[in-house]
């Protein structure tokens, strides 16, 4: 198996099945148009063989196939990282508290682990199932310059690593809620408000 | 109130619209006395800059009277007559602290878009694009101002608005681009681009003691007032070789630093460069067109600095790498970190040293403004700079 395997399970059974499509279409009525398909189908199963996409890495999709937590086969990983120019204690104090947490959406959390100025660790529940489970870390950043807040976030993707990357190309990831989140809690602890235009006019009717 | 919302490219217009509202405890009400239409601006006019919104309000560069504070800003009265520096920044974070204004950490709510197209993202500008924030601009009757307590100067009360309106942009722009050439006793500075920030860049590098300046342009009424008024030398790029004129202007060496005051809709007089650059940002295969930064790049001498004050959005190509490396050129740009230059400035307005009034071509309504944009792209009427009043 290539390490950076990128594809679930899902993705790759979904890539196998379009794969036989695209060529038995093809051989049904050979033509040099679906040549074509069938070559696009031959790279899916190559795709499916190898677990791998390559358009994946330049967007940051992550899988990992081993989850800390067992109930969950297979996760997406998302890690930000952000620099705040307050002292740690405040840092994690605003952090600690969980409706303050960079999780996602529409799930219950639980906080797991929780390590005064160091860190916390959450899962996120959807009903009685673990939908995602994330932690923060806090370190001092270097010559005094605030505090390093480290985020790790993994979660269930629904609609596979493909569903992901196309959330990603939409702008809607976790990736970028994520390190929305995280921004705005920088701006609330540096300048006690965080940046809105919400509400402001426009000539939009 | 009246407002002027982009609808689409070469598409502005004046409508009513509701008056802003404090948002955030550091915001401010300015009600709007003075505006202007920058170079700038023309980008977000002809289609340059992505993530604009039909109905977005335009406008980075006026002054007003606050009439109404947010909780948080201790510093300002209901009265103050304010002029309001066109980066929207914190004052908080790293960047601010540093007094790199434009790189404000906290002020772009956008930041994971910009951060898509640049890398990071820069402080977030009033009517400016949703990368840049998605903020209401001051080309308007009435704008919210946030960070209140950072951003706007107090105007003392007998300096007209004509002179100190160019503090929220232009003459801090001019002046950064002067300060980046590093000038030094006997350095000669080449400024493409005679424009309003053109111009303010020439009177600045006079300012800071440069020997000569070398003004390029092809608009005679710019190259007039480059000439005439501030005593430079002039290169009209439709009648000489740029790049020979001033290797003979220079005795061989090239300029000791180049200013590029252009930026991104750059224009090559009957060069198949010009024509390469226009083909390929018509297809999208480059955003901008760098032929000023080019030879502002060929043109400096070994070891000299190219001041970027021009904007760019997004990618350029041919770039010429080799005369950057090969002879130890230096860089320097960035948005106009405008709130460190207010008062420093602001004093060598009152002291008399400086008016950039004299850049002013056209006083109109805000209600003209569709015109006015039209007139400024076009350059019509010898147009320069337009102040605009509600």
């Amino acid at each position: 198996m290539p390490r950076n395997l990128n594809l679930t399970r899902a993705d790759r059974i979904g890539y196998v099945v379009g794969g036989i499509a695209l060529i038995v279409w093809a051989l049904r009525r050979p033509s040099w148009s679906r040549s074509l398909a069938a070559g696009v189908g031959s790279w899916f199963l190559y795709q499916a063989y190898t677990g791998t996409n390559p358009m994946f890495k330049p967007l940051g999709i992550r899988v990992n196939r081993e989850p800390a937590r067992p109930e969950l086969a297979e996760t997406l990983v998302v890690e930000e990282a952000i620099t705040i120019s307050r002292p740690r204690a405040e840092v994690y104090a605003y952090f600690a508290r969980p409706e303050h947490l960079p999780a996602l959406a529409d799930a219950d959390i639980d906080v797991a682990r929780n390590v005064a100025d160091e860190e916390l660790a959450w899962r996120g529940f959807r009903g009685e199932r673990l939908a995602h489970f994330g932690s923060l870390t806090f370190r001092d950043a270097p010559g005094g310059r605030g505090t390093i807040v480290a985020a790790h976030l993994e979660y269930a993707p629904s609609g596979g690593s493909l569903g992901a990357a196309l959330a990603r190309v939409m702008g809607r990831a976790p990736q970028r809620l994520m390190g929305d989140g995280l921004r705005r809690a920088r701006a609330i602890l540096e300048t006690g408000e965080a940046p809105s235009t919400r509400g402001q006019p426009s000539g939009r009717r | 109130m009246r407002a002027l919302c982009w609808h689409d490219r070469l598409d502005v217009r004046v409508e009513t619209v509701p008056e802003p509202k404090l948002i955030n405890p550091r915001d401010a009400i300015v009600r709007v006395t003075s505006s202007a239409i920058c170079g700038s601006d023309l980008h977000l006019y002809g289609g340059f800059v992505p993530g604009m919104v039909k109905g977005d309000i335009l406008g980075h560069e006026f002054m007003g009277e606050v009439v109404e504070l947010g909780a948080g800003v201790q510093n300002l009265r209901v009265g103050d007559r304010v002029v309001v520096p066109f980066p929207i920044a914190c004052g908080n974070c790293f960047f601010c602290r540093r007094g790199l204004f434009s790189l404000c950490e906290n002020s772009n709510p956008n930041a994971g878009m910009a951060e898509k197209l640049w890398g990071y993202s820069p402080c977030g500008i009033y009517g400016y694009s949703h990368l840049l924030g998605g903020y209401a601009g001051g080309q308007a009757e009435y704008v919210r101002v946030p960070y209140a307590d950072v951003g706007p100067l107090i105007v003392p009360k007998d300096l007209p608005d004509e002179q100190a309106l160019f503090l929220s942009d232009i003459l801090p722009t001019g002046y950064m681009a002067a300060e980046n050439c590093a000038i030094e006793r006997g350095d000669t500075i080449a400024v493409w681009g005679c424009g309003p920030v053109g111009l303010l860049a020439i009177a600045c590098a006079q300012l800071l003691g440069a020997e000569r300046v070398i003004a390029i342009d092809r608009f005679p009424e710019r190259l007039r007032l480059a000439g005439l008024k501030l005593g430079a030398e002039t290169i009209d790029y439709t009648e000489a070789n740029v790049l020979e004129a001033l290797k003979e202007l220079t005795g061989g060496r090239g300029p000791d630093a180049c200013i590029d005051a252009v930026g991104m809709e750059a224009h090559a007089y009957h060069s198949i460069a010009h024509a390469y650059d226009r083909v390929k940002q018509a297809m999208m295969l480059e955003t901008d067109r760098p032929v000023a930064l080019r030879e502002a790049i060929m043109a400096c001498r070994n070891g000299g600095t190219i001041s970027v004050a021009g904007v760019y959005g997004g990618w350029i190509d041919k770039f010429p790498a080799g005369a950057l490396m090969n002879r130890s050129l230096t860089i320097r740009t960035g948005q106009t970190h405008v709130h460190r230059y207010l008062r420093p400035l602001l004093e060598r307005i009152t002291s008399g040293e400086v008016d950039p009034s004299f850049v002013i071509t056209h006083r109109l309504s805000l209600d003209e403004a569709p015109g006015a944009y039209r007139m400024f792209r076009d350059k019509q009427d010898e147009c320069i700079k337009v102040v605009l009043t509600p």
